[in-house]
């Protein structure tokens, strides 16, 4: 057939595999790399730990049989637009510091990543917390956040209340001790003193004086019983 | 230069000037900068005489060469070492070939007569040679290898020489051009050998440039790049300051702190394989056994999370921490190598975290990371006694020091400003110090530097308020005393003051600049269980008491502008002067901060102190005072700008500022190292 043999075939081979391997090797670079950058993404870490107050607001709501009664979902709801209040706070105080120091170079790329990433979450997870809220009650999307919010205050409030008291026990522990030792380093001063003052009786006057002083350190001791008493 | 041949070096005779030159272009820079002696301050620095040696000094000692080691710059040291090689081959190379091709023609000594031969004498040398060397009389001699070739040229050499030395015409061209027969040919030489464009060669050389420009380049670049990339700014890995970030906590203490940096990645070089674990659960047993100091140490949180962790490296690390803070023995030599191995460790990354506070502001949280950064490099837990950085200072030696079992602890300052009689009373028994270790631990302590703040106050350069948005140098005036000195002289009230040099007066400029070349160092902090040299460091920042925040970011001092000892080794008692900038607030008004100096070295040498700035409203200050009128810059030219920039107002319409003093209170100084509670501050505040 006229057109085709005067076609050197071999010829026309070379730059067509020579196109063939140029293109396909920019085509096989270019999957890698988004396969090894998604790869990457996918195993960046999430920032906060799974979501227990979620998970557990999701089964109930899922629970067939029996079905959960609506107060028991409300509350769960409640818990979980709770941890969100304790997320979103941190989020927001993280996201300066942490621009700041990217700027400066002393986090990763990576770092940034994550936290956007958290951001977004945590905004999807306000949405739907305010849509399941007005599901179960009109209106109730606008306050849900305020009561939870008031709810995590408490417990921080309690939480830091509880570590007080809880040192309560070895302070008392401690007074008392130093109580004591105060107690006996006077009463041995006293000791010592009376002997001082029988063994050589002076006149009046000055006798007075060390008993005034004497009666000094006594007076602090009272006041100080007190005080542990109460 | 057209029609001209490239001569390639058949000889090899430039080749070597070539690779010479490019050899010592690389190695002469790479020799000076492995021999060159480091300027690290921890290298120039002097240091605390002690002879106290504690336990496991070996292991200490054996970090700190390791460390040693690590420095000296193998690298380096070998290509300096092949470079040199090279050298001296090349100039062996130069030396051996030889040189014939380069001689300057010279026809006296073709013709075998000296250079002060005269006319005649040339001649008659001519005539002498031309019977031995015309053709028409030399034999043949092919013995010899002399054929008739050699004699005709020979001939013709000869006879042009001698018309060099007589003909006119000739002689000039020699003296011009350097030979007889006129203008020579120009010629360029390549100084590459011939063999490396000769055929069949080609492809070799194609090679090489492949794998110069296709690997090794990449690998180099890629190297340098993905170096970078894997470490921050502060030097530590970037998942490392990941990690840091996620467990930062604005509320937590010192223990917390510690707690964070052992989550970081760096560690696993220490730990590396079955290290992680060996021994872990005896290293447990001995830093949460009841006699053990760290139970105490621990709030029940990061008790809590320490016995939750469940990386083993972690926990093994963050254990190892806390044995090297309550100074615990562990038996084992490979766990106590280790205890100190992570210490140097935890301090660079604490000075990530560091900037992680710094980047959230919370004064709380900076001061414990500087906190944590003390009780690191004196290998003391958190919330010990600060006497337990001297040496022999145990626990309980550091509670019969402080005698009076409150809860708050002595000092170092305070318990050496006890009489001697008092302090050897309290420490100085059977079962507790001897008479010589009282001794060492007061010798040391009397020589460690501690900055006692004199005065500290605001001001602007060249003027005598501070103005709205200006640029504020905070000055702090401070002497070093060392605890228990005795016979401190009075600071002069001149040496309190900040006098701006004289505008104009360039010398004083200078001589500013000269005492920043040759600063002055505090010796080496006195930190016998950390296994580095560690330079002091002295970090002051300005604190909003009100918000808990920091107002004014640390400026660091580590060198100083006056000598701290005469050249007999005695306290100078200098005051120094440190000095940080920042912007004024943009409102007039007064403003109260809280100063705070802490080393990062010794504990319980920190100075709080409120200070006020008292900004002044631009306007206020109308008075012009003519005299001293200066040129005041016109509104059009770049000095006029950043006037009106600074000021906030039009140009022109600004008078100069009236010469009164701006007077910053600096009200009590309290040294106690009590930086927790900021409740007394905010009263403080109230009396403005």
């Amino acid at each position: 057939m006229w057109p085709f043999d005067i076609v050197d075939w071999l010829m026309l081979a070379v730059p067509i595999a020579y196109l063939f391997v140029l293109i396909g090797s920019l085509a096989v670079f270019s999957s890698l790399y988004r396969k090894r950058k998604a790869a990457s993404a996918a195993s960046l870490e999430p920032w906060f730990p799974p979501h227990l107050q979620r998970n557990v607001y999701m089964s109930l709501l899922h629970m067939e049989n029996p079905k959960v009664p609506d107060s028991i979902l409300k509350a769960a709801l409640l818990r979980r637009a709770t941890e969100d209040i304790h997320r979103i706070v941190q989020v927001r105080n993280a996201k300066q510091a942490l621009q700041v120091l990217l700027q400066r170079g002393s986090v990763g790329d990576d770092l940034w990543k994550r936290f956007q990433r958290a951001e977004k979450e945590i905004e999807e997870e306000l949405r739907d917390v305010v849509s399941e809220a007005n599901a179960f009650a009109p209106n109730w999307g606008q306050t849900i956040f305020q009561s939870a919010s008031e709810m995590a205050q408490n417990t921080h409030i309690r939480e830091r209340l509880n570590d007080i008291l809880s040192t309560s026990q070895s302070e008392k522990e401690w007074w008392e001790k130093r109580k004591a030792t105060i107690q006996s380093e006077f009463m041995k001063e006293l000791d010592d003193e009376k002997e001082a003052s029988v063994v050589s009786p002076v006149k009046g006057s000055d006798d007075d004086a060390v008993l005034v002083e004497g009666g000094g350190p006594a007076d602090s001791l009272k006041g100080k019983k007190k005080k542990g008493k109460n | 230069m057209s029609g001209t041949d490239y001569n390639y070096d058949e000889q090899g005779q430039f080749f070597p000037y070539f690779i010479l030159t490019m050899t010592s272009l690389v190695t002469i820079p790479v020799t000076y900068s492995w021999l060159k002696p480091s300027k690290e301050l921890e290298n120039t620095a002097t240091r605390i005489n002690s002879d106290f040696n504690p336990e496991h000094a070996d292991l200490i000692d054996g970090q700190r060469k390791k460390q040693k080691r690590r420095e000296r710059r193998f690298k380096r040291m070998l290509t300096s070492l092949g470079g040199w090689l090279v050298i001296a081959g090349m100039i062996y190379l130069i030396i051996v070939t030889t040189q014939a091709e380069m001689k300057i023609y010279d026809p006296y000594e073709v013709l075998g007569i000296s250079r002060s031969s005269s006319e005649k004498e040339i001649k008659s040398r001519y005539r002498k040679l031309s019977l031995t060397l015309h053709p028409d009389k030399a034999r043949e001699d092919p013995a010899q290898n002399i054929t008739k070739e050699t004699i005709n040229d020979h001939w013709v050499e000869v006879s042009k020489a001698f018309k060099a030395l007589t003909d006119e015409d000739i002689r000039e061209n020699w003296l011009k051009y350097g030979n007889p027969d006129g203008k020579q040919s120009f010629s360029i030489g390549i100084a590459l050998p011939k063999w490396i464009v000769t055929e069949g060669h080609g492809k070799y050389v194609l090679l090489m440039y492949a794998i110069a420009l296709g690997v090794i380049l990449p690998y180099t670049v890629g190297k340098w790049w993905y170096g970078t990339q894997k470490l921050t700014k502060e030097k530590i890995l970037i998942t490392s300051a990941g990690k840091l970030f996620r467990e930062y906590d604005n509320e937590q203490g010192e223990s917390g702190v510690i707690g964070t940096l052992s989550s970081a990645d760096e560690y696993n070089e220490v730990l590396k394989g079955p290290k992680a674990e060996q021994g872990l659960s005896k290293l447990e047993s001995r830093v949460l056994a009841e006699s053990s100091p760290i139970p105490a140490v621990l709030t029940t949180k990061d008790r809590q999370k320490l016995e939750d962790l469940d990386d083993s490296r972690r926990r093994k690390v963050l254990t190892l921490l806390w044995a090297y803070l309550g100074r615990i023995e562990l038996d084992e030599p490979a766990l106590n190598d280790e205890k100190y191995e992570v210490a140097p460790i935890a301090l660079k990354l604490n000075e990530a975290y560091t900037s992680i506070a710094l980047a959230y502001g919370s004064t709380r949280a900076v001061l414990s990371a500087y906190h944590t950064s003390q009780n690191i490099i004196q290998a003391v837990r958190p919330g010990a006694s600060a006497l337990e950085q001297l040496p022999h200072f145990t626990p309980e030696i550091a509670a019969a020091a402080e005698a009076e079992r409150s809860k708050t602890h002595l000092t170092v300052q305070e318990f050496m400003r006890l009489p001697v009689q008092e302090r050897k009373a309290r420490v100085v028994k059977p079962g507790l110090l001897t008479e010589a270790q009282f001794q060492q631990a007061s010798a040391i302590a009397s020589q460690i530097p501690v900055l006692n703040v004199e005065r500290a106050f605001f001001k602007v350069v060249g003027e005598r308020f501070v103005t709205p948005s200006s640029l504020v140098q905070f000055v702090v005036k401070g002497r070093f005393i060392p605890p228990g000195a005795a016979g401190i002289p009075q600071v002069k009230p001149a040496d309190l003051e900040d006098i701006d040099p004289e505008e104009g007066d360039l010398s004083a400029l200078r001589k500013d600049d000269k005492a920043g070349e040759k600063p002055i160092q505090p010796p080496l902090a006195h930190a016998p269980y950390y296994a580095r040299d560690h330079a002091p460091k002295w970090h002051i920042f300005l604190a909003d008491s009100k918000q808990g925040k920091v107002a004014v970011p640390p400026f660091s001092f580590s060198t100083f502008d006056k000598p701290i000892l005469d050249d007999a080794g005695k306290l100078t008692y200098n005051v120094q002067t440190l000095k940080m900038q920042f912007g004024a607030p943009p409102q007039p008004g007064t403003y109260t901060f809280v100063m705070y100096m802490v080393c990062d070295s010794y504990l319980g040498m920190d100075t709080k102190m409120e200070v006020t700035l008292v900004v002044e409203d631009a306007s206020k200050a109308e008075e012009v005072d003519e005299d001293d009128e200066i040129s005041e810059p016109d509104e059009d030219t770049i000095a006029g700008q950043m006037r009106a920039l600074k000021s906030g107002e039009v140009p022109g319409s600004k008078p100069k500022k009236r010469r009164t003093d701006n007077d910053d209170s600096s009200d009590g100084s309290d040294t106690e190292g009590d930086v927790e509670s900021e409740s007394e501050t905010d009263t403080d505040t109230d009396e403005e």
